[in-house]
């Protein structure tokens, strides 16, 4: 589905991704562990587009080159990007924007567009299926929103534009104990052998939750090693410091 | 520019019947005008807007005298069907209808006699050029207790009859004691390169209230001048919106006197520019008598190479302890080609008042635009969410819920 070959990134002078190289099925759970500075939300933001950055390398996604695409296209494609910090837009109503996102999606595949009602029916399953509470989506764009809101938020927006691979960049960052079970338990609902996943973390924490087939330890902007789950409890216990 | 003017002037008292004391005092304004031209930018309030140049660059030669008399035909095609309304129809010079059929005859009084005018601010060249001019007046009072059943638009309009390059109109509004009014003034342009002098004037009684909305947002390239001067007596209110965004220029200066105990003025407004226009808002809120409470909030979205000007003053008297004043502006400026200039001034002679202001003006934030374009928007999509969020608060703003939904309808806001 996604696969990554010498991906080189570099901003404002400085490389960021040295080479990386990395292959994910569809069906797969990935999740990538890093120290501070390793490079895990520059690889985030360059699979999703960002501007800004200097690349090198190849990146293909269901065979498509996936560089030249603009950021709407990949998500077109069906990557989603969970943001770590999502951003807080006033004046957007968060069920009109999301709205707009999934019309604009099934548009841009020559599916028929959901009118407001059929809308309305979806995000209402889809919130009670997450256990959310739907008013948060009357509300302006994660403006006032807690830490936990927006993240869950964020897992909301994941289940209704329904990506084929699904970014989640330290998505257990700011998270209590309960809401992390609560975005674990939607991210595992939302596993199928269709569905990818690529989490980012910091800690080995919300792994305990979401159980990856393969653990990838980012360092320097490599992946140093490869392995499966038992691996980051590896890391756990050692530190990265060891791995270098 | 001086001959033209007196030609002109003998036509317009010519054409009217005046009374003797009358056109003395339009010779008086006549000869202030004369004396002071188009204010320039060595002009501290008009420093951000050099009118003279403006007016130089735009309109050829300047003309004073419509020969186009009162016109026999009603445009009804520019009335807007949202909702029933009275109205107060404007074309070029001339009024051609007044209807308050939804009202009670008795409580509303309709003078047109131009003699009754009198000067209200001398120190004011534009509004002198305005008083030596007007063809047609038209003053509204709305008696005791009345709320009107419906609001009141006022339609400007000028089109390709307009045969004279400066147009001049007045409309006084007295809001008698513990009565109401909603107003919309919808401009409607269909002539280009003239200079439209708009002034009005409104005297808000005991518990009075008003609600003044105004609407320029058809693309035009006439040059503007709106003066509205607001006194405010007890415990009455008024709120003013405005929404800049069609015409080549304009500058919207609003004066409110509070001169009285618990009076309110509320100024909220939208300038939203394309092109080379340049609109400013000029506000002047004189808090004059204790417990008396202003609010302003301005934003403005510039694009291409526009200009904005946002200049806010309140002053607050000695007399007036307890004031509560609040300006903010807030700036979007889309292109490096904009500029937004803002000045807040604060004069203030009390001890006892809460007053602040702020001003900020930035670009489109990029990391929002990453945000919603990874949600399958496109840059054209995001930019136009990012800018109708930034300005709905202001919309918000608006008391008035069926007037709110219209100025959405016409801005193409959702939500």
């Amino acid at each position: 589905m996604l696969k990554i070959e010498g991906l080189k990134a570099n901003i404002d002078n400085k490389d960021i991704l040295k080479g990386l190289n990395l292959e994910i099925k569809p069906g797969e759970v990935h999740a990538i562990m890093g120290p501070n500075g390793s490079g895990k939300s520059t690889l985030s933001n360059v699979l999703s587009g960002k501007k800004g950055y200097e690349i090198s390398g190849k990146v293909t996604f269901e065979g498509k080159n996936l560089l030249d695409l603009e950021i709407e296209e990949r998500a077109h494609k069906g990557i989603f990007l969970a943001f770590q910090y999502p951003l807080e837009i006033p004046g957007v109503n968060t069920n009109i924007f999301l709205k707009s996102s999934l019309n604009a999606i099934k548009k841009s595949r020559g599916e028929k567009e959901l009118d407001a009602i059929e809308f309305l029916k979806l995000v209402k399953q889809k919130a009670l299926d997450l256990k959310f509470d739907e008013k948060i989506l009357s509300r302006q764009l994660n403006v006032g929103f807690s830490g936990g809101e927006k993240k869950k938020n964020e897992i909301l927006q994941m289940s209704i534009l329904n990506p084929k691979l699904s970014i989640l960049d330290e998505t257990d960052s700011g998270l209590d104990i309960d809401a992390l079970k609560i975005v674990s338990e939607g991210v595992n609902a939302l596993r199928s052998k269709k569905s990818s996943f690529l989490i980012i973390t910091h800690y080995q924490r919300l792994l305990d939750y979401i159980k990856p087939d393969f653990v990838h330890v980012l360092i320097n902007g490599k992946i140093i090693k490869s392995g499966k789950s038992e691996l980051a409890l590896e890391l756990e216990k050692k530190g990265y410091e060891n791995f270098n | 520019m001086e001959e033209q003017l007196k030609t002109d002037f003998d036509k317009v008292v010519k054409s009217l019947k005046l009374s003797e004391e009358n056109i003395k005092l339009r010779k008086k304004n006549l000869n202030e005008f004369i004396k002071n031209g188009f204010p320039n930018k060595r002009k501290e309030e008009w420093k951000f807007s050099d009118l003279n140049q403006i007016i130089n660059s735009n309109i050829k030669e300047l003309t004073f005298f419509n020969t186009d008399s009162k016109p026999s035909y009603i445009e009804e095609t520019l009335y807007i069907d949202n909702f029933v309304h009275n109205k107060i129809v404007f074309i070029n010079s001339y009024i051609s209808n007044i209807d308050f059929s939804h009202e009670k005859k008795d409580r509303i009084e309709i003078i047109e006699n131009l003699d009754l005018i009198k000067n209200n601010n001398q120190t004011n060249t534009l509004v002198s050029l305005n008083s030596a001019f007007l063809s047609n007046y038209v003053k509204i009072i709305i008696k005791e207790n009345y709320s009107l059943n419906k609001p009141l638009i006022i339609y400007n309009i000028t089109n390709k009859k307009l045969d004279s390059t400066t147009v001049n109109l007045r409309t006084d509004i007295t809001l008698e004691k513990n009565s109401s009014l909603k107003l919309i003034n919808l401009s409607n342009d269909d002539s280009a390169n003239n200079f439209i002098n708009i002034n009005q004037n409104f005297k808000i009684d005991k518990d009075a209230i008003l609600k003044n909305y105004k609407i320029d947002s058809q693309d035009n390239l006439n040059i503007k001048y709106f003066f509205n001067n607001i006194d405010l007596s007890y415990n009455s209110f008024a709120e003013t919106f405005v929404f800049s965004t069609g015409s080549r220029f304009i500058k919207n200066e609003i004066n409110c006197n509070l001169n009285d105990k618990y009076s309110s003025a509320f100024i909220n407004g939208i300038i939203n520019l394309d092109k080379s226009k340049h609109h400013e808002i000029k506000t002047n809120i004189n808090h004059l008598a204790e417990n008396t409470k202003s609010y302003q909030l301005i934003k403005s979205v510039l694009d291409d190479k526009s200009k904005g000007v946002y200049q806010g003053k309140i002053f607050v008297d000695s007399q007036a302890q307890k004031t509560d004043g609040y300006q903010l502006s807030k700036a979007l400026l889309l292109n490096d080609n904009t500029e937004f200039d803002a000045k807040p001034e604060l004069e203030i002679y009390a001890d006892d008042v809460k007053c602040s202001h702020g001003s900020t003006s930035g670009n489109l934030d990029e990391n929002s635009i990453f945000y919603l374009m990874s949600r399958g928007l496109n840059y054209k999509q995001s930019r136009e969410l990012l800018i109708n969020g930034f300005l709905l608060d202001v919309v918000e703003k608006i008391t008035d819920i069926e007037i709110k939904n219209f100025i959405k309808s016409i801005m193409g806001v959702k939500e």
